[in-house]
């Protein structure tokens, strides 16, 4: 009778009350699991030395990074356009196009992966040899 | 999906981003953060500018999110009535929920990546104050992609190696954020059992 009425009241039933508390429970197990993954990862970045480089102080956001050098070219990807190739490493904007024979109208504004699809190429090999040929190029200019 | 998205960024700019934010923010699953993420190093490197990538994000995030509140503000009501969901006793809790902390719960759950669609859909269904859900949820869509453009800014060429942790961060807020809702609901219901005792 009791019940009944603390139902009618709005009194929400236990079992709802209970599945909170388990559902609760979980949750906090996995944000436990999250956070250990957190410091794990944190401290990879630190063994990389990624952190101790660029720790986020005020400077890294008011001081502009310069172009990328000859050390950096692994940071190259297909899903990049030569356009972005070229501003980040600051290269001349025909370099690229004439060291591979790019006849594509739309160069720069094309990615590379469109590129090696267009002309049937090896992507890992002509990866290896945009980052050789830019490399080489930056090697030269920094003499 | 991440090359993809990354690449019609560097192609089309700012209307790629205006696109992929506006679809994000209606509900798709696009990974939102780490594009962030690798647009604040494009800023950095001088490719885009930070503070207009800023006002596009925060503007069409806002515009994602008041198209899933506006949609269920409209159709809402016929929707969970054919679902049957007036008659689920944790939907009912968590409409009262959403309507009493309207503010608290849109700010914060624009942290928790996929759970601010499913938010702006119930905000809508409950008929949160379109004043309350604007206001708030602008607000924290300036903060939280301010948030990942500036991680991005700072760590610049390096951002790939941050994808990994703002993929945790992002979780670890999705889960907080859950835990924080159903803890209020808890409070809630023990205060009503107590009081009907």
């Amino acid at each position: 009778m009791r019940n009944m009425e603390a139902h009618e009241s709005g009194t929400p039933p236990n079992r709802m009350y209970r599945s909170i508390k388990i559902t609760l429970m979980v949750l906090g197990a996995i944000l436990a699991l999250l956070c250990i993954f957190l410091v794990i990862n944190y401290f990879s970045l630190r063994r990389a030395n990624i952190i101790n480089d660029r720790e986020l102080s005020l400077s890294a956001f008011v001081q502009k990074h310069g172009p990328l050098t000859a050390n950096e070219v692994g940071v190259l990807r297909s899903w990049m356009t030569f356009a972005y190739i070229n501003k980040t490493f600051a290269l001349p904007p025909d370099f690229l196009k004439n060291a591979f024979n790019i006849t594509d109208a739309g160069y720069p504004n094309i990615t590379v992966s469109h590129y090696i699809d267009s002309q049937h190429l090896a992507s890992a090999d002509f990866m290896i040899s945009l980052e050789s040929t830019i490399g080489k190029y930056l090697q030269s200019q920094s003499l | 999906m991440l090359s993809s998205l990354l690449s019609y960024l560097l192609l089309y700019r700012y209307v790629a981003l205006a696109v992929v934010v506006y679809v994000g923010a209606v509900g798709a699953p696009l990974p939102i953060n780490i594009m962030l993420l690798a647009l604040g190093a494009f800023a950095n490197q001088g490719f885009f500018s930070f503070w207009l990538s800023l006002a596009v994000t925060a503007v069409f995030n806002t515009f994602g999110d008041l198209t899933g509140y506006g949609l269920t503000w409209k159709y809402g009501e016929a929707i969970t009535r054919f679902l049957h969901l007036r008659k689920a006793q944790f939907f009912v809790n968590l409409e009262k929920e959403l309507r009493s902390d309207a503010a608290v719960t849109v700010f914060i759950t624009r942290f928790a990546g996929s759970m601010s669609s499913i938010t702006n859909l119930l905000a809508g269904l409950v008929k949160v104050p379109f004043m309350t859900f604007f206001v708030n949820d602008l607000v924290a869509n300036i903060l939280e992609p301010g948030m990942w453009l500036a991680i991005g800014y700072g760590v610049g060429n390096y951002w790939s190696d941050f994808s990994d942790l703002s993929s945790i961060v992002g979780g670890i807020f999705a889960v907080s954020i859950i835990m924080f809702i159903l803890f209020r609901m808890q409070q809630r219901l023990m205060k009503k059992y107590q009081g009907s005792e």
